[in-house]
């Protein structure tokens, strides 16, 4: 329970509008985008300001509350909800873009800006913001920072770290500090701005963003290879890139995904098809031409049996509107589902899906493969339901044998959605016991009194 | 545990929702006030807490689902295809049956709305004393403070000298005298009734002129969206068997309102109690035909040869989608092609043509500011496209609309598309 006189402080800083307490409140404010994480926190704060942020952290700093950054929580492993209950410091009213420079191609945005009204801003000037978080109707820039957030674009582009070139920064403490800066080199002492990128705000809340920008390719081509066998597919996709053609995107969903999409809308998708494989280039247009002929002439060689070119940009979205639907097709069809997470070197690709389908066969249960596959980020989902125990347990068997085979490929147990509550009893299979003290210290050191976001990352 | 039978109705479509959050950004509220519990998934969340009898039907979770436009831009939008509408709907009828009707809104819908006839004589009452309004421009009157339950300071329309139903005849021949192409029947709804009753009979000479007989039953009441909408189901019914039995001897209804005709149509939707009511609202449903849908499909006029008004010779036009038209009932193509097809017309696509004005009935009561601000962004849309005239087919958007573009002084002028023909 929160103390009335917590209360009125909170009031006072960020004002009584800015506060919420009623029960129906703290409900709204209990979960994320995952559906087995949930609890309350005491009250919501939205800052407004930087100075705002600072006072909340002293306050809370001084009086040991917990103090849980959110977004637009639409993050998937629990990262966001407060799980020692506290203060949830929301950010979605920080939600300016401060300035848009072309001719550094830079942008300074506060945390709460939503990608998607970002990229919309920056398209009038011909740029972009490269990582493509999925969620970027509702993901804001504080919470992508702090999950080092990637999607289908990172094959060419990279992941959300590769485009931060500084952070204002409030510390546990109520400090205020600036890390990095706004040139693309940067080597002055040790590279702390790093460690807050896929921090999941454990170590102080983003206040303010200076981030890097690509300008706009002028062209885009989608071609989808369809393919008899998934692992077929998979090997695809380490064949086209090993050949010298680097697109923006590889995309895969499976037989199961296919169908169900074709059931929710009917685009003509090939129903037989053990798996599909969606392609993109970008760039000049010559370029994406010429690109796009070498992945159809490498796919054929390397077992697709059609391909398909997208005639127009129609044809293309809906390639692409598929992809987007395929993990609500997912999440309809069951109660619970395990949306794993794990990435692979590319390489082992069919040997991570070749997995999925042995397991799926010894447990008796539908595992389905649609991801990123062309970083190795393959998300096989578990299809199962919390209340049938014995199912239940089956499944969790089944999810333990995939994190382990991924972590013997080379790979790692998570991708893109962070640690949070969802795998944090996974850590220690992946992380040296050293390695996990170490993080350990410095949570410490930026957060003595263990009241940022606590009990996330490890158990 | 409470009564939770108009919850289990909505149970399978709350269960939609995978908490991805997506419909933030397309929620007008949620834009503005970047709150979860303005937002689908917020609410849905609730919902589903209160069937499990983990949340209360508290006046906080009332005024929550309150605040929701019914735009249905989530809808439309959402990966899961969660029937958010259906959701709040069926929770606001819940509430409605758990904690009743609020007094004003009790005493509107039950007394005033549901009786065809109160409503006009309150609407008369009204009526009388608008001279003492200031008058703004031509018909707009600002609204006194004895009506401030309508928003301080709003430009609202002129109440008509003489209503709709007071006007029309109970069937009318086509023109040329001969045998008539149809029989339809014409619903006119409050709007066209007691404020723009001129729109009524220019929908009838319409199509009078096209060899088509209109019969205007005199027993046909409100639509019942401002009521059912609410949650007042019971009202709802009612009205919804009135309607149906005013209109048994046609087989087909047309509108010049796009509230309307959703409305009626969607009988279907939120209200069944029973198979029989689900089977006769679905038969009526059938019959239903927006004004829109109406000359472009059935009528299968040609726009390019409908006759533009004079005065709007040279003009440039731009069209706002009413929710109801493009969302509720997927209609957009149809006036698009009147007023492509106009000659002598300019059109211009408005960016943001499908966002919601703003209005969304007794939203803009309760919630004025947030209206404002909505419809704040509908005005950038209008100001960008440099048109003389914003085109529409819902009175209720007109009224907002025609609000907004004084509150701002802006020059354009908002017309029914009807307005726009000889």
């Amino acid at each position: 329970m929160l103390k009335e006189s917590i209360k009125n402080e909170l009031e006072r800083i960020v004002g009584k509008e800015n506060v919420l307490t009623t029960p129906e409140a703290l409900k709204a404010y209990s979960y994320d985008g995952t559906t087995s994480w949930i609890r309350e926190p005491d009250v919501v704060v939205f800052p407004t300001t930087t100075q705002q942020v600072s006072e909340i952290m002293k306050l809370a700093n001084k009086e040991k509350i917990p103090v849980t950054p959110r977004g637009g929580g639409t993050n998937v492993s629990g990262g966001s909800v407060p799980w020692l209950g506290g203060i949830v410091l929301c950010t979605t009213k920080m939600n300016k873009i401060l300035k848009i420079d072309k001719e550094n191609l830079t942008a300074t945005v506060e945390p709460g800006v939503v990608l998607q009204d970002l990229n919309i801003a920056l398209a009038k000037d011909g740029l972009f913001f490269p990582p493509d978080p999925q969620s970027f109707l509702g993901a804001t820039i504080g919470g992508i920072i702090a999950e080092n957030a990637g999607g289908p674009a990172c094959v060419k582009y990279g992941v959300t770290k590769q485009y931060v070139l500084g952070l204002e920064v409030v510390l546990p403490t109520g400090e205020i500090v600036n890390l990095g800066g706004r040139t693309l080199k940067n080597v002055v002492g040790y590279d702390l701005l790093h460690i807050f990128i896929s921090s999941e705000g454990t170590l102080g809340v983003i206040t303010k963003a200076e981030l890097k920008l690509n300008p706009l390719p002028p062209a885009r081509k989608t071609t989808m290879a369809v393919y008899a066998d998934v692992a077929k597919a998979g090997e695809s996709v380490f064949r086209v890139l090993e050949n010298g053609v680097i697109p923006d995107k590889i995309e895969l969903l499976d037989n199961w995904v296919i169908n169900r999409i074709e059931e929710m809308m009917p685009m003509g998708l090939p129903k037989d098809a053990d798996a599909v494989l969606l392609f993109e280039c970008d760039g000049i247009p010559e370029a994406v031409e010429k690109e796009t002929e070498k992945i159809v002439d490498i796919v054929k060689k390397y077992g697709a049996i059609d391909v398909r070119i997208a005639k127009d940009m129609d044809e293309a979205n809906k390639y692409w509107l598929a992809r987007r639907a395929g993990f609500a097709a997912v999440f309809g069809k069951a109660k619970t589902v395990f949306a794993e997470d794990v990435t692979v070197p590319r390489r082992k690709i069919p040997d991570l899906i070749n997995k999925c389908k042995e397991l799926a066969k010894k447990y008796n249960i539908e595992i389905v493969v649609l991801g990123h596959a062309g970083d190795g980020n393959l998300h096989p989902a578990i299809l199962t339901d919390i209340n049938n125990e014995e199912h239940y347990s089956r499944s969790v068997k089944a999810m333990d044998e995939i994190i382990e085979e991924a972590v013997a490929l080379g790979g790692v147990l998570s991708g893109e959605h962070g640690i949070g509550l969802e795998k944090q009893k996974f850590l220690k299979r992946q992380l040296d016991p050293v390695v996990i003290d170490l993080m350990k210290k410095i949570k410490a050191l930026f957060d003595p009194n263990n009241i940022m976001n606590p009990g996330k990352i490890w158990e | 545990m409470e009564d939770l039978k108009e919850l289990k109705k909505i149970e399978q479509f709350a269960d939609q929702c995978m908490k991805c959050g997506f419909c933030s950004f397309f929620c007008p509220v949620y834009q503005e006030e970047r709150v979860e519990t303005s937002v689908a998934r917020g609410k849905n969340y609730l919902v589903k807490l209160a069937l499990k009898g983990e949340q209360k039907f508290t006046d906080e979770l009332g005024k929550i689902i309150g605040k929701c436009l019914l735009c249905k831009r989530c809808v439309v939008n959402c990966p899961a295809k969660t029937q958010i509408d259906r959701v709040v709907v069926g929770a606001r009828a819940q509430m409605v049956k758990n904690k009743g009707l609020g007094f004003v809104k009790n005493f509107a819908f039950r007394k005033v709305m549901a009786n065809r006839k109160a409503f006009g004589n309150y609407v008369r009452l009204a009526k009388a004393f608008q001279w003492l309004l200031p008058k703004t421009e031509g018909k707009i009157r600002h609204l006194p403070d004895f009506l401030k339950a309508l928003g301080q300071g709003r430009n609202i329309p002129e109440i008509a000298k003489t209503f709709l139903r007071d006007m029309v005849k109970p069937v009318y021949k086509p023109q040329d005298g001969k045998a008539p192409v149809m029989r339809v029947g014409f619903f006119m709804g409050c709007a066209t009734d007691f404020v723009y009753p001129e729109l009524g009979l220019k929908m009838i000479d319409f199509m009078t002129k096209r060899g088509i007989e209109v019969v205007v039953p005199q027993e046909q009441s409100c639509c019942g969206a401002a009521i059912y909408f609410s949650g007042d189901f019971e009202t709802g019914r009612m009205l919804a068997e009135k309607n149906i039995e005013a209109f048994k001897d046609v087989d087909m209804i047309v509108t010049g309102c796009a509230t309307c005709s959703s409305t009626l149509k969607d009988y279907e939707k939120y209200l069944p109690d029973n198979e029989d009511q689900q089977k006769r609202y679905e038969e009526f449903k059938k019959k239903i035909k927006d004004s829109t849908e109406f000359i472009i499909d059935v009528m299968k006029v040609k726009p390019e040869e409908l006759k533009l008004k004079k005065e709007f010779e040279g003009k440039t036009a731009t069209w706002h989608d009413p929710c109801h038209l493009v969302r509720y009932q997927n209609i957009q193509a149809q006036p698009r092609a009147i007023l492509k097809g106009l000659k002598g017309l300019k059109y211009v696509e408005m960016p943001n043509t499908d966002l919601c004005c703003g209005m969304g009935g007794s939203f803009s009561v309760y919630h004025y500011d947030l209206t404002k601000k909505i419809a704040a962004k509908k005005m950038a849309g209008i100001n960008a496209t440099g048109a003389d005239i914003v085109v529409t087919a819902c009175p209720g958007c007109m009224i907002n609309l025609i609000d907004n573009i004084l509150q701002n002084k802006m020059p354009q002028k908002v017309y029914h598309f009807l307005e726009l023909v000889e």
